[in-house]
């Protein structure tokens, strides 16, 4: 047996502190957008912006065709560039759990982490929000930290009605995450990027995931929603 | 039918470009007022485009503060326990309060007419002036994800478009003088001959890159941004100036202002098209 593959370990972080991990099997998803749902309802995502969101593609050629959903969210890195990018330390790292989260009390808006992040997983926070007094500040999913601290899993997978989202701690070696990271092909998005990302797919095709040419041709339709959205979201 | 478009936003939008563009021709400006100590050519410069430096340092600063959507807590960039020194921006607001300071003290010192003083500004003031565009190309540089940004070339670049964009003003505060129009048109031609090169090596290594730097080659060459940034910018702004000035006119004052017109044009549209174009294959991720 060789030993050169990468092993997995390379994204486990400290030993001795935990490092959690989402692990969605696409395989499993059905595209139901409940976890869009229930994350919105977790935190008053405001309009307009996502935590988690849940894009598709059509793939395949009529009539065999289907639907292939990535759900997406922060994806907690190893190694994230929007904490190097951050001028005030706004956004952090928490050591033991890997959490990457924000001080909203200190994020000063100049979005360098938005622009840093390679997955979009971070927006700003619009002036508009119905219940939280938290606004015009940089957002993003946080793993449900206040969540996980209590020794729930995150709203997201707590929903999830065909079980493809799975939590856990990817250094308990008796963990969920762990079995299936270690026994199933995973993979994670733009792996070259080098941010060892902590969200890993089952069954999500390189194909369907990386830049496909349709940005450069886009419809009308996503053009005309595109402006519409620029017109309304104020942040 | 009837799904519900997820759209992301553009991290830095237009503004940002409008920053690049007024920092850069206040480093230069600056550079040039401190060149007249140590050249007489430059003196008809050293105090007029000296005050348009600050002038335009000061219109750059609040442009950065009014861009951040908590522009109150610009202050925090100010406060040493908050600083993340990987950061660029961090090493931006040093760079941006050194400078000012030095400005500032420079600007004393030729008020009392003490030159000793001044000279030494000068110097200490060139070295932070020229830094500003360095740690602006930096600031797109370090983006590891983003096709045109994250090359080398990002903050020489900028230092060229600092440069050249800030001969072309200069050229407007010569008042005429033919020794002094000569040396700036020297330093338009080279420097927006550096900058004719080094567009070329990113373009071509944009179009030749993976999948993300092979659309944003696209995206920049058609289209409206195609116009902005191969109309504007390349023709435009950067080879018709040129031509200009190797010409028998772009001797004379009327066609070397006519070519710096030009210059700046084209370096507004280049940041303006360096800065966006590279974001939109991203926000479509």
């Amino acid at each position: 047996m060789s030993e050169s593959r990468a092993a997995t370990t390379q994204t486990k972080g400290t030993s001795g502190k935990r490092r959690y991990a989402m692990v969605i099997d696409l395989r499993r998803c059905i595209g139901c957008d409940a976890c869009m749902v229930a994350c919105k309802a977790e935190f008053d995502v405001p309009l307009g912006v996502f935590r988690t969101w849940v894009p598709y593609k059509v793939v395949g050629t009529y009539p065999n065709v289907k639907k292939q959903f990535l759900p997406r969210l922060c994806n907690h890195c190893e190694d994230p560039p929007c904490v190097r990018a951050c001028p005030v330390e706004a956004t952090y790292q928490v050591e033991d759990g890997g959490f990457v989260l924000q001080r909203y009390d200190r994020c000063i808006g100049c979005k360098a982490c938005v622009a840093a992040c390679p997955y979009n997983a971070r927006f700003m926070l619009p002036k508009h929000r119905t219940y939280t007094a938290i606004t015009r500040v940089v957002d993003k999913c946080t793993f449900c930290h206040h969540r996980v601290s209590q020794g729930l899993v995150p709203a997201c997978v707590q929903t999830c009605i065909g079980r493809a989202r799975v939590f856990g701690d990817l250094n308990d070696p008796n963990s969920e995450v762990s079995y299936l990271v270690s026994h199933f092909a995973t993979q994670v998005l733009r792996p070259e990027q080098g941010t060892k990302p902590h969200v890993f797919y089952i069954g999500a095709d390189r194909n369907h995931t990386e830049f496909g040419r349709d940005v450069y041709r886009r419809s009308e339709g996503l053009e005309l929603d595109r402006q519409s959205f620029n017109r309304n979201f104020k942040a | 039918m009837g799904d519900y478009a997820v759209f992301h936003q553009l991290a830095w939008p237009a503004g940002y470009a409008v920053y690049f563009f007024i920092s850069g021709i206040s480093a230069a400006l600056f550079f040039f007022s401190a060149l007249s100590w140590f050249n007489e050519e430059y003196k008809p410069l050293r105090g007029s485009a000296f005050k348009l430096s600050f002038a335009l340092l000061v219109l750059g600063g609040v442009l950065l503060v009014v861009d951040l959507s908590q522009p109150l807590r610009f202050f925090y960039t100010l406060n040493p326990l908050f600083w993340n020194l990987r950061s660029p921006l961090v090493w931006g607001t040093i760079l941006l309060v050194l400078f000012g300071a030095v400005s500032v003290g420079y600007h004393l010192a030729m008020a009392r007419a003490d030159d000793k003083t001044a000279r030494l500004l000068a110097v200490a003031g060139s070295v932070l002036a020229l830094s500003l565009p360095i740690y602006s190309g930096f600031d797109l540089a370090v983006h590891q994800h983003r096709p045109v940004w994250n090359t080398p070339l990002m903050p020489v670049l900028f230092v060229a478009l600092s440069l050249v964009s800030g001969a072309a003003v200069a050229s407007f505060l010569a008042k005429g003088d033919a020794r002094l129009l000569a040396r700036l048109r020297q330093i338009m031609l080279w420097t927006a001959g550096a900058v004719g090169v080094m567009l070329v090596s990113l373009l071509v290594t944009t179009a030749y890159g993976g999948a993300g730097e092979e659309l944003t080659y696209l995206l920049m060459t058609s289209g409206m941004l195609g116009v902005v940034f191969v109309g504007l910018g390349g023709v435009l702004g950067t080879v018709a100036p040129i031509a200009l000035l190797l010409a028998p006119m772009g001797r004379q004052a009327a066609g070397l202002q006519i070519a710096a017109a030009l210059l700046l044009v084209g370096g507004m549209a280049l940041r303006y098209a360096i800065l966006i174009g590279p974001q939109i294959v991203q926000i479509y991720f």
